[in-house]
C-alpha cells in the first residue's frame, strides 16, 4: 500500500473512533442524566424556596419535575424575597431538615455576593454553553435563569386610553393611576423601574438614568398621579392601582388569572425598555445536592426553559431556542411583540448597584411622597 | 347592677359600624368574580380546594395545643409574681413585650441556628419535634397577650385572701391554682386563649419557614397572585374563626361553672 | 376566721430562705422557656447588630442608627404607635365598658369578646385592602357618598393613605385587644362599690374619679402600653397600606433583613435593637406611673 493509502486508513480509523467516541459520549451524557436521577430518588425530595406558582408558570414547572422524576418537593415561603432566601441558607447550615433549601433564584446582585460568601457550590449544567457569558459566573457558581422587561399593566376598564410611554403617564388623565410593584428603597422590581422611567427621558443615557428617573417619579407625585400603595393583582382590579409598572411576566400572568375580570392591557413601553435577570445557584449545604443537580438539569433543558416561556418569562436560552427553531409558534403568538424587546437594555451588574444606590437613598428626599 | 350607661347603645352602634363597614367591602368586592354581576363564585373555588381544609385542621389543633401550654405557663407566673415576688414584675413584663417587637423571622432564623438537626436539641430532625417546636414558638407569639390578660384577671381578685382561705383549708398548691385561682380568672383566660387562637391561625413567617402545612402560609399562596378568592377565604376565615371562638366561649363557660365571685 | 389565721401564720415559722427558694422555683419554668424561646435566638440579633458583615466587632451600625432618615423612621413609628395605642385605649375601654357593664342586653358581651377575637389579628394585606376597599378612592364607601350625598371624601381633604388613615385602619387591631384584656378588669368593678359610693352622695364623675379609675389604673395603663409595643411591632398593615411613602422603622428594618437590595441585616439588628430599647424604656415609663398609682390600693 502507498503513504497516501495509509493516510487514507489512518484519517478514516479516526473518523470512526472520533464518531464511536462522540456517540459514547453522548450515551454516557444520558447516562450521567440516569445516575443523577438514581442518585436523587435515593434522596428522595427537592427544597425550593421562594418560587410562588405563578411566577414564570413555576407551579408548571415543579409539577413536571415530580412527575418525570418521581421526587417530592418542598416548597417554601413563596413569599420570600432574594434576602431571605440567603438569609435561609445562613441560618440552616447545620439543618439537614426540609427547612435548609437546596437551590435559590436570586436577583442578579445576589449571585456574586452569595459566591464571595461562600454560599453556594458551582454545577455546570449539559447545556451550559448555550448560556450567554455576560449572565453567568465563569466558574459555574451562578447562572442566569430567566429574563423579562417592564412594562405597564392597565386595568382597561379604569382607565380609558392606555399609556404607551413613560412621557405619557404625566398627564392628566392618569390621576392617581400610576404605582409601583414593590417599595423603591427595597424592591429589585420597583428601582429597575425607576430607572427604566429615567433611561427613557434621558434618551439611553445610563449614567444619568437614576436621577431622571428619580425627577420622573418627583414629577409624577407633583401632578397628583403617583399612588404611593405598593400595586398587587387585588389593587389593579379593584381600583386602587389602575396601572402598575411590573416585570412583563407577572403582568401576563395576572391577565390570565383574572380572566377578562377586568380587562387587563400589557403594554411595553417605547422606550426605556430595561430588563432583569434572575440567577439560580445550588446552596453549599443542600442536604440533597443531587436533586438539586437534576433539578437545574431540569430547568436548563428545552423542556424546562419553554415551560418558563410559557409562564411568559423569557428563559436564558431564549434565543438559542429561537434559532434552533425549538418554540411552538403559539407560545411566541402569546408573547408581546418580539420587536418590543429588540429595544431590551440588560443594565451590568455595575450600572444596577450604581442605580441601587442612589435611588434608594435620594427616593424619600427627591420623590417627596412621604407620608408625614 | 348594670346602671344604664348613657351612650350605651350609641358606642355600640358606633363601634359596629367601624367593624363591619370594611368587612362589607371586602365582602361585596370578593362577590366580584364575575363581570355580569354578584356571584359567590370566589368562595365555590376557595371551599372547594381540600388544602383548605387539611390547613385550617391543622392549624385548629395547633392552636388549641397552644392555648393549653400558654395557659399553663402563664398562670402559674403571673400567680407567682402577683403574690410572692413582685419585685420580678418589671422584668417579667418587658421580657413578655419582647415578642412584639422582635421580628418574627429573625426568631425562626434562631430557633434554626439553636434546634436544627445537628443540633444537641435537634428539634427539626422530625416532623412531631418539628410541631413541638412551632407550638412552643406560637406561645411565645402569644405570651404578650396572655400574660396582659391573665395580669388583669388576677388583679381584679383578691388573690391573697383566696389563697389564705385555700391553705388555711389545707390546699395544696396545685390544687389552689387548679380549683380555686383559675375558675376566678376564667374570663382572662379566655380572653387569652382567643387571642391565642387567632394569632396561630393566621400566622404566616414561622410554620412557612419550619415548613409545616399550616393555615397561614395557604392564606399567603392565595392571596399572593389573585384578586378575588383572597378577600372571599379572607371573609370565609373570619367567619370560621369566629365561630371556633363562640365553641371556646361556650366550653370554657360549662367547664368554669358557677359565675366567678365578685365579678358582676 | 382569725384563729385560723393565726395558725396559718404559726405554722409559717419556716425559716425565710426556704420560703423564698419556694417562690423560685415557681418562676423557673417561666424563665426557662423564656430563655430557650425569646432570649437566646434573639442573642443572633443582639450580637449582629455589633458586627460587620465580616463578622468583625464595630459600632458603626449603632452610629448608622443616628442618620436623619433613621431617626425620622423612630419619630413616625412611636407617632403612629401612640396615636393608635391611645385611640385604641380609649374608644377600646368606653366598648368594653358599655358591652359588660353599661345595661345592655346579656348576648351583647359574648358577641363582642368573641368578635374582638377574631378582630384583634386581622391584620395586614387583608386589613389593608379592606381599608381601601372601602375608604379608597374607589371604595364602597367613598363611592356612596358621592352617589348618595353628593359629599366627596377626598375633596374634603380626607386621604386614607396617610398618617390618620394609617392610625385609623391600625384601630381595628387595637380596639379589640384593649376590649379583650378589659374585660376581666371591668368585671372586677364590683356593684358594691358603686352602691357605697351612691350612699355616700357621690356623683358618676365622683365615682370615677375617686373609686373606678384609680382601682383600674394599672390595667390601663398596662394594656396601653401593650397596644403601644404591639403597633410599634406591626409591620405588613402599613407596608400593604402606604409601602412606598411611609418611613416606619418596622418597614426599614425588614427593607435590611429581607430585601431584594439593601440586604445589610447587621444594620437591620441594630434597628430591632434599638426598637427594644425603646420598648423597654416605655415599659419603665410604665412601671414609675404604676408606681404612683398603686400606692391607692392595698
Amino acid at each position: 500500500m502507498t503513504g497516501s493509502g495509509n493516510r487514507a486508513w489512518a484519517l478514516a480509523g479516526l473518523a470512526v473512533v472520533a464518531a464511536v467516541g462522540l456517540a459514547v459520549g453522548q450515551a454516557a451524557g444520558q447516562g450521567n442524566l440516569t445516575q443523577l436521577a438514581a442518585a436523587a430518588k435515593q434522596e428522595g425530595q427537592l427544597t425550593v424556596i421562594a418560587l410562588p406558582r405563578d411566577w414564570c408558570g413555576y407551579g408548571e414547572v415543579i409539577d413536571g419535575f415530580k412527575k418525570k422524576y418521581g421526587l417530592k418537593v418542598n416548597e417554601l415561603n413563596p413569599d420570600a424575597g432574594s434576602g431571605d432566601e440567603i438569609e435561609a441558607i445562613k441560618a440552616n447550615k447545620d439543618n439537614k431538615g426540609p427547612q435548609a433549601p437546596d437551590v435559590i433564584d436570586v436577583g442578579l446582585s445576589f449571585g456574586p455576593s452569595a459566591k464571595k460568601d461562600g454560599l453556594i457550590q458551582p454545577y455546570k449544567v449539559s447545556t451550559w454553553s448555550t448560556i450567554p457569558n455576560d449572565a453567568k459566573d465563569s466558574e459555574g457558581y451562578w447562572y442566569g435563569d430567566y429574563y423579562g422587561v417592564l412594562a405597564f399593566q392597565v386595568n382597561a376598564d379604569i382607565v380609558k386610553q392606555t399609556p404607551q410611554d413613560w412621557a405619557d403617564l404625566l398627564k392628566d388623565n392618569y390621576k392617581n393611576g400610576v404605582a409601583l410593584a414593590g417599595d423603591p428603597r427595597a424592591s429589585n422590581q420597583a428601582i429597575q423601574g425607576v430607572y427604566a422611567a429615567g433611561l427613557a427621558l434621558a434618551g439611553g443615557n445610563a449614567e444619568k438614568a437614576s436621577e431622571a428617573g428619580l425627577k420622573f417619579f418627583a414629577d409624577l407625585n407633583k401632578a397628583g398621579n403617583f399612588v404611593p400603595v405598593i400595586g398587587k393583582v387585588a389593587s389593579l382590579a379593584q381600583g386602587a392601582t389602575p396601572i402598575i409598572i411590573r416585570w412583563d411576566y407577572n403582568a401576563l400572568a395576572d391577565r390570565d388569572t383574572l380572566k377578562g375580570n377586568p380587562k387587563v392591557e400589557v403594554v411595553v413601553p417605547k422606550n426605556g425598555v430595561v430588563a432583569g435577570v434572575y440567577v439560580q445557584a445550588i446552596s453549599a449545604y443542600a442536604p440533597h445536592p443531587n436533586a438539586a443537580k437534576l433539578w437545574m438539569e431540569h430547568l436548563y433543558s428545552d423542556e424546562g426553559q419553554l415551560a418558563w416561556l410559557k409562564g411568559y418569562c423569557h428563559p436564558i436560552r431564549f434565543q438559542d431556542l429561537v434559532k434552533s427553531q425549538k418554540v411552538p409558534a403559539e407560545l411566541l403568538a402569546k408573547l408581546p411583540p418580539a420587536d418590543a424587546y429588540a429595544k431590551a437594555v440588560f443594565p451590568t451588574l455595575d450600572q444596577q448597584n450604581k442605580a441601587k444606590d442612589v435611588i434608594t437613598k435620594q427616593w424619600d428626599a427627591v420623590v417627596g411622597a412621604n407620608v408625614k | 347592677m348594670k346602671r344604664k350607661m348613657p351612650g350605651g347603645w350609641l358606642v355600640l352602634l358606633l363601634g359596629a359600624l367601624y367593624f363591619l363597614v370594611p368587612l362589607l367591602g371586602t365582602f361585596e368586592f370578593s362577590l366580584r368574580y364575575r363581570r355580569e354581576g354578584y356571584s359567590v363564585e370566589a368562595y365555590r373555588i376557595v371551599l372547594a380546594d381540600p388544602r383548605f381544609q387539611a390547613t385550617f385542621g391543622y392549624s385548629t389543633i395547633l392552636a388549641l395545643c397552644t392555648i393549653v401550654v400558654g395557659v399553663l405557663l402563664v398562670v402559674p407566673t403571673a400567680y407567682w409574681i402577683q403574690l410572692k415576688l413582685p419585685k420580678l414584675r418589671p422584668l417579667v413584663e418587658f421580657v413578655t413585650l419582647l415578642p412584639l417587637v422582635i421580628p418574627a423571622i429573625v426568631l425562626v432564623f434562631g430557633y434554626l441556628r439553636m434546634y436544627n438537626s445537628s443540633s444537641w436539641i435537634p428539634l427539626t430532625g422530625s416532623e412531631r419535634t418539628t410541631d413541638l417546636l412551632l407550638t412552643c414558638s406560637y406561645v411565645a407569639l402569644a405570651l404578650p397577650y396572655m400574660y396582659r390578660a391573665v395580669d388583669t384577671g388576677l388583679r381584679a381578685i383578691d388573690v391573697r385572701t383566696l389563697t389564705e382561705a385555700a391553705q388555711s383549708l389545707g390546699a395544696s398548691w396545685a390544687t389552689i391554682l387548679a380549683r380555686v385561682i383559675l375558675p376566678n380568672v376564667r374570663v382572662a383566660v379566655l380572653s387569652g386563649a382567643f387571642l391565642t387562637f387567632a394569632i396561630v391561625i393566621g400566622e404566616f413567617t414561622m410554620a412557612s419557614l419550619l415548613d409545616r402545612p399550616a393555615f397561614g402560609p395557604y392564606l399567603q399562596l392565595i392571596g399572593a397572585n389573585r384578586a378575588y378568592e383572597p378577600s372571599a377565604l379572607a371573609i370565609i376565615t373570619f367567619a370560621i374563626t369566629w365561630a371556633c371562638m363562640g365553641l371556646i366561649q361556650l366550653s370554657g363557660r360549662r367547664a368554669g361553672g358557677p359565675p366567678p365571685v365578685g365579678a358582676r | 376566721m382569725p384563729s385560723s389565721v393565726l395558725r396559718t401564720t404559726a405554722t409559717t415559722g419556716l425559716p425565710p430562705p426556704s420560703r423564698i427558694s419556694w417562690a423560685w422555683v415557681g418562676v423557673v419554668p417561666f424563665f426557662v422557656f423564656a430563655l430557650m424561646f425569646l432570649i437566646l435566638p434573639t442573642s443572633f440579633l443582639a450580637i449582629g447588630a455589633f458586627q460587620d458583615a465580616a463578622g468583625r466587632l464595630t459600632l458603626q451600625n449603632v452610629l448608622d442608627l443616628f442618620q436623619p432618615t433613621i431617626l425620622a423612621s423612630y419619630a413616625i413609628s412611636l407617632k403612629v404607635s401612640g396615636a393608635s395605642a391611645i385611640g385604641g385605649a380609649l374608644l377600646g375601654f368606653f366598648l368594653a365598658y358599655a358591652a359588660i357593664a353599661g345595661g345592655l342586653p346579656q348576648w351583647v358581651r359574648p358577641t363582642l369578646l368573641t368578635f374582638s377575637g377574631v378582630a384583634s389579628n386581622f391584620a395586614g394585606v387583608p386589613l389593608a385592602f379592606a381599608f381601601l376597599a372601602t375608604l379608597g378612592r374607589t371604595g364602597l364607601v367613598t363611592a356612596f357618598l358621592i352617589q348618595a350625598f353628593g359629599f366627596n371624601l377626598y375633596r374634603a381633604g380626607f386621604n386614607l393613605l396617610s398618617f390618620w388613615g394609617l392610625a385609623l385602619t391600625y384601630m381595628y387591631f387595637q380596639i379589640p385587644l384593649m376590649v379583650l384584656i378589659m374585660a376581666p378588669a371591668i368585671d372586677g368593678l364590683r356593684r358594691e362599690w358603686r352602691e357605697a359610693a351612691q350612699n355616700l352622695g357621690a356623683s358618676a364623675w365622683e365615682y370615677w374619679r375617686y373609686v373606678a379609675l384609680p382601682v383600674l389604673w394599672p390595667s390601663l395603663l398596662g394594656t396601653t402600653l401593650l397596644l403601644f409595643a404591639n403597633a410599634f411591632g406591626a409591620i405588613a398593615t402599613a407596608y400593604a397600606l402606604t409601602g412606598s411613602s411611609l418611613n416606619i422603622v418596622t418597614i426599614l428594618l425588614y427593607a435590611q433583613i429581607r430585601g431584594d437590595v439593601l440586604h445589610n441585616q447587621n444594620l437591620g439588628y441594630a434597628l430591632a435593637l434599638g426598637m427594644i430599647l425603646i420598648t423597654g424604656l416605655s415599659n419603665t415609663a410604665y412601671i414609675g406611673l404604676r408606681g404612683r398609682a398603686e400606692r391607692w390600693l392595698r
